[in-house]
């Protein structure tokens, strides 16, 4: 608050040619405007375009559209959205959760006293840093019916007796797509929790021990009660951000076996730029962002609680 | 005049001796390492058959099962590679995008950290949280009509396209991570440099914003790497001979009878080459830049 005293300080100061005649409202706003020159060009006409197309039939590759009201919306309702729904949940929930539960057992673990975790941390960084489509690609390999190790190491070790098509059968596929996206995301997970363990009061521990509590009691009562405000965060922005997850579906399958994989992303970017059917693209984009957006106000309501 | 700041203190803290566990420590030191261990295995073996694949021959890359230990090593695929005009082309794409991306993500969000941050006016509240929601729109809906608007200024198909979109999306983290440092510097600062007689630009420019210098930097390699990274903008908004590597790479191997996995596998190594050495230098304004605006002391 006290950064009005400074811009009184500059207004007194306006005299010397300090403020050049403008405001500090203005002058914030002028600091503003080429970020918000940006967004209104590249998130806010094409989000309320987007929004109205979806009332209308419109292809990608003829110019002119006609007005069909609800009709891309009733279609929608009518079929093809639920499968969708069911996909996206089933990787939203998996993909979330599993590198949760991976991320915080590492972050506790680096955090209980262990030498090296500086220099592991920033090793096990590595899965997260890699570019998402290289991550594609490499599960992509990992997972090859024909030549992939993951067949391989299986057969040795006598878990399977015969090559899996993991990419080919609709369950195993959506397996793969969780897995490779808990591999990528796991560690952003574990830098997140392990601040928050970091900044956690040793007091809190000792006089818990000291009361007698063992380590899954101190866990329970201690570590959980002081993470909640980040895991919370970290968990729901991670499900925000699988729910429109795109790069690792679209590589590894394509959506595919029969639509087993077929989230709102991939499903928007088919109709849209395969398909060429705007109107109906940009309704499920409706549909899609009508859910993302009670996801939204759920996280800005903890994040601004939290910054206040 | 020196100010420190407290950047990522947090982070940078190791771990030390915990005296109040010593009634169970081998217990949870047991547990801690089997824990690093199983998990370190998950982490790190597939980073170890990107590596190995892209060094093995291709008969014994494609041979079932295949030497989980190299037992012969090639450069090949990386001489291949080399001699690939195309995958050339897409790595200067790559290189010219992300760091225009970089440069102009670190100015467009320190001014507006910096209106955030040391401004009190209306409706700041509220484009603050516009800000930070926007990251949140589904990409896929908004390239739709992101493509209909290039198409109709005839931007389409070149860097601008791309350099304009991945600016805008790595904003709200940029802006978020910077407004967090500018908060840090102390209002005195500035009052002392306007009573000195500088305007609000010199100040701007010459007192506070060289004092966040590791967080533009921190800011500057997100941007890098959130455009070195993309796939679906870069995938759809881009002529051929203007694509980045991710949809080059998928051209290039992809969908092919037989995909030529040692090739590919050593074109990922070059492709994740730069963002893992810009990290590894930079890790600790990264780390610290990124849990910053998450955790509260």
């Amino acid at each position: 608050m006290s950064a009005v005293n400074t811009a009184d300080a500059a207004d007194a100061r306006r005299a010397a040619g300090a403020g050049r005649g403008l405001s500090n409202g203005q002058f914030a706003w002028l600091l503003m405007l080429p970020g918000l020159a940006l967004f209104a060009a590249i998130i806010v006409y094409p989000l309320v375009s987007a929004l109205a197309t979806g009332f209308f039939e419109q292809s990608l590759v003829r110019p002119g559209r006609t007005f069909v009201g609800l009709a891309n919306f009733a279609d929608l309702l009518g079929g093809d959205f639920w499968p969708v729904l069911r996909n996206t949940l089933v990787f939203t929930v998996g993909a979330t959760v599993a590198p949760f539960v991976i991320g915080y057992a590492l972050a506790l673990a680096l955090n209980s006293g262990i030498r090296a975790s500086g220099f592991l941390r920033g090793i096990f960084l590595f899965p997260w840093v890699i570019p998402g489509v290289v991550v594609s690609f490499l599960w992509l390999w990992i997972f090859n019916a024909n030549y992939g190790v993951l067949n391989a190491v299986l057969l040795k070790l006598g878990l399977i007796e015969a090559s899996v098509s993991w990419l080919g059968e609709p369950t195993m596929a959506m397996i793969a797509v969780i897995v490779t996206k808990t591999w990528a995301s796991f560690p952003w997970m574990m830098v997140m929790l392990l601040a928050g363990l970091q900044t956690m009061p040793k007091e809190l521990h000792e006089a818990a021990s000291v009361d007698g509590a063992g380590a899954i009691r101190r866990f329970r009562s201690v570590t959980v009660p002081h993470m909640k405000g980040i895991a919370g965060i970290v968990f729901l922005l991670e499900f925000i951000w699988n729910f429109q997850h795109f790069d690792t579906i679209y590589v590894l399958t394509g959506g595919g076996p029969a639509g087993a994989t077929k989230t709102f992303a991939v499903a928007v970017y088919d109709t849209a730029f395969k398909g060429f059917d705007l109107g109906h693209a940009t309704a499920l984009g409706g549909l899609w962002m009508l859910l993302l957006l009670v996801l939204v106000a759920v996280y800005l309501r903890r994040e601004t609680k939290e910054n206040a | 005049m020196s100010v420190t700041l407290p950047r990522s203190a947090s982070m940078s803290r190791g771990a030390t001796g915990r005296r109040y566990r010593r009634p169970d420590r081998t217990r949870s030191r047991v547990a801690a390492w089997t824990a690093v261990t199983v998990i370190g295995l998950f982490g790190m073996l597939p980073v170890y058959w990107l590596v190995a694949t892209a060094f093995t021959p291709d008969d014994r890359a494609f041979s079932f099962p295949p030497s989980l230990i190299p037992t012969e090593i090639t450069f090949d695929h990386f001489t291949r590679l080399a001699e690939n005009e195309h995958l050339f082309r897409y790595l200067v794409n790559s290189v010219i995008v992300s760091v225009v991306t970089a440069a102009l993500s670190v100015v467009v969000s320190a001014y507006m950290a910096y209106a955030f941050s040391k401004f009190r006016y209306r409706g700041r509240r509220s484009l603050m949280h516009l800000v930070l929601a926007s990251q949140m729109f589904p990409q896929a809906v908004l390239l739709i009509t992101l493509y209909a608007v290039f198409s109709a200024t005839g931007l389409l198909g070149g860097y601008t396209a791309l350099v304009l979109s991945f600016t805008t999306f790595t904003l709200p983290l940029c802006v978020w991570m910077l407004k967090g440092i500018f908060d840090t510097v102390p209002d005195s600062l500035m009052e002392a440099a306007s009573i000195d007689g500088a305007s609000r630009w010199r100040t701007l420019h010459t007192v506070v914003l060289p004092l966040a210098g590791p967080g533009m930097v921190a800011a500057g390699l997100f941007a890098f790497v959130r455009a070195w990274n993309d796939f679906i903008f870069a995938l759809t908004l881009t002529d051929p001979e203007r694509q980045t590597l991710p949809p080059g790479l998928v051209h290039t191997y992809l969908g092919e009878f037989q995909t030529a996995w040692p090739d590919l596998m050593a074109a990922s190594l070059v492709v994740s080459l730069p963002v893992v050495a810009a990290f590894m230098f930079l890790q600790r304004y990264l780390v610290g830049g990124l849990t910053a605006g998450a955790v509260k002391g």
